[in-house]
């Protein structure tokens, strides 16, 4: 057991302490964050090395520069996803041969997680729960175009040509399932207030 | 895009844009309508937060514990500089707590002795020398740091028949997990042989848990190492000499030193 002096922290809080180069700080935030970030770089890269340089360089970018993080512009856990997703696209674009998912629901359980941990945080698993029910609502159609963007770092016309269908159905498909997507979080009246999103 | 684009068609594009799946030329246009328009600029943070949920739809996978030790080991020279546990947050209720009042002032004077030991190790101008000794003045800031905290005790090690001389006193934090030992005089080892320190709960053996794993000072003077290790009140600790270079999983030999924690 690691850090128990930082745990009543929140996120913001412990982003400041970093930014003095705390490392029990950024240690609290990687026990927060380090799991889902490396589930969704292996998800994306499927490759266990690439998986953690992608998430070590994300954790590594928020101790040399903590101050890029902008609390008015979302949340820590925003923050750290993106950046490892962005991260990861990268590198499977770099890397054609890692994109091996073809379908985009491959890989991905859309029921609740049976296997999560007794210990692994309520908010995350919490989480994990209402953003796949929420997927599971969207369209096929809608639900392919996200998932092939987000986890297979396609561009638009790239799923269009997968799939088959014009560029511009793909653009209305992921606007209609971006749109659900928010009313479905909002609903679940996470957004705001959700733990995990605590600043 | 010859054409202007009506304000729905910015919005269609605002999805593929925090998905990172726009065409280059679809991302200028946009980046270029971004920075003037507040509607798509709010949309634009709404579907942001989104985004970072679908995170949470990737089958959950333990990361290996290489890579936090990999993350550490770059941000060890940096941090050894700067290490802060705020003294107000708060903290599961420890029973080690109990013992502050008389442990106060052996605290403080454990801190000013190491205060002194960290100034003079400064002006042997640490800073040019090489990551062992950097590794030293982290153990010790480590140890004046806490030497503050109030769950922290202070537990001196006797040595057992055959060390004599040896010296060792451990600085041990309940509510942090982890301490420094400050260790001087054991004896030298044999090849592939290691010390090993252990924390036992309740003073019951087979409950030992790996703390450190290290090997003596070749040349006099008094060894500072951090270590790790799940601290309640109650736990002793002990030194043991072991086989190398990783040491054991539970102690294979008597303990050279051991040491417990006072109580009320």
């Amino acid at each position: 057991m690691r850090g128990k002096a930082y745990r009543g922290l929140r996120d913001g809080q412990l982003v400041e302490l970093v930014a003095q180069k705390d490392a029990g700080a950024l240690e609290a935030l990687y026990e927060r964050y380090g799991r889902p970030a490396y589930s969704l770089a292996r998800r994306i890269l499927t490759d266990e090395t690439l998986a953690q340089d992608v998430v070590q360089e994300v954790f590594l970018s928020l101790w040399r520069d903590a101050r890029r993080f902008d609390a008015g512009r979302g949340t820590v856990a925003t923050y750290l996803l993106s950046m490892t997703h962005h991260r990861a696209v990268d590198v499977v674009r770099r890397e054609e041969n890692l994109r091996r998912w073809r379908t985009s629901d491959e890989g991905l359980e859309l029921e609740p997680d049976p296997k999560a941990r007794v210990e692994d945080e309520v908010e995350a698993s919490e989480r994990r729960t209402e953003v796949r029910a929420a997927l599971a609502e969207l369209p096929a159609a809608q639900r392919e175009a996200l998932l092939l963007a987000y986890f297979g770092g396609y561009t638009q016309r790239e799923v269009a040509a997968l799939v088959g269908v014009p560029l511009g159905t793909v653009k209305t498909r992921m606007a209609a399932g971006m749109r659900k997507m928010k009313e479905a979080l909002q609903d679940a009246g996470r957004e705001e207030q959700h733990p995990w999103t605590r600043q | 895009m010859d054409t202007p684009m009506s304000h729905s068609e910015y919005e269609e594009l605002a999805a593929g844009y925090v998905l990172g799946a726009l065409e280059p030329d679809d991302e200028h246009v946009f980046q270029q309508h971004l920075s003037g328009c507040s509607v798509c600029e709010a949309n634009v943070r709404e579907l942001e937060a989104v985004v970072g949920g679908l995170a949470y739809a990737a089958p959950p996978v333990d990361p290996p514990d290489t890579l936090w030790a990999g993350i550490r080991r770059e941000i060890r020279p940096e941090a050894a500089r700067r290490t802060s546990i705020p003294a107000a947050a708060p903290g599961p209720p420890s029973g080690a707590g109990l013992r502050r009042p008389r442990l106060l002032p052996a605290l403080a004077a454990a801190a000013a002795i190491l205060l002194v030991v960290v100034l003079s190790l400064w002006n042997l101008n640490l800073r040019d020398q090489n990551a062992v000794y950097r590794d030293r003045v982290a153990a010790l800031e480590r140890a004046t740091q806490l030497a503050n905290d109030p769950s922290a005790s202070l537990v001196t090690l006797n040595d057992q028949p055959g060390t004599t001389g040896a010296q060792a006193t451990v600085i041990a934090s309940s509510r942090q997990d982890r301490g420094v030992l400050l260790v001087e005089n054991l004896p030298p080892l044999q090849r592939n042989r290691v010390y090993e320190l252990w924390g036992v709960p309740g003073g019951k053996i087979d409950k030992a848990e790996k703390a450190l794993v290290f090997v003596p000072l070749r040349r006099q003077g008094t060894q500072a190492l951090q270590f790790e290790v799940p601290i309640q009140p109650g736990t002793v600790f002990a030194i043991t000499e072991e086989p190398g270079p990783d040491g054991s999983e539970k102690p294979t030999s008597q303990p050279l030193l051991v040491g417990a924690p006072r109580t009320a």
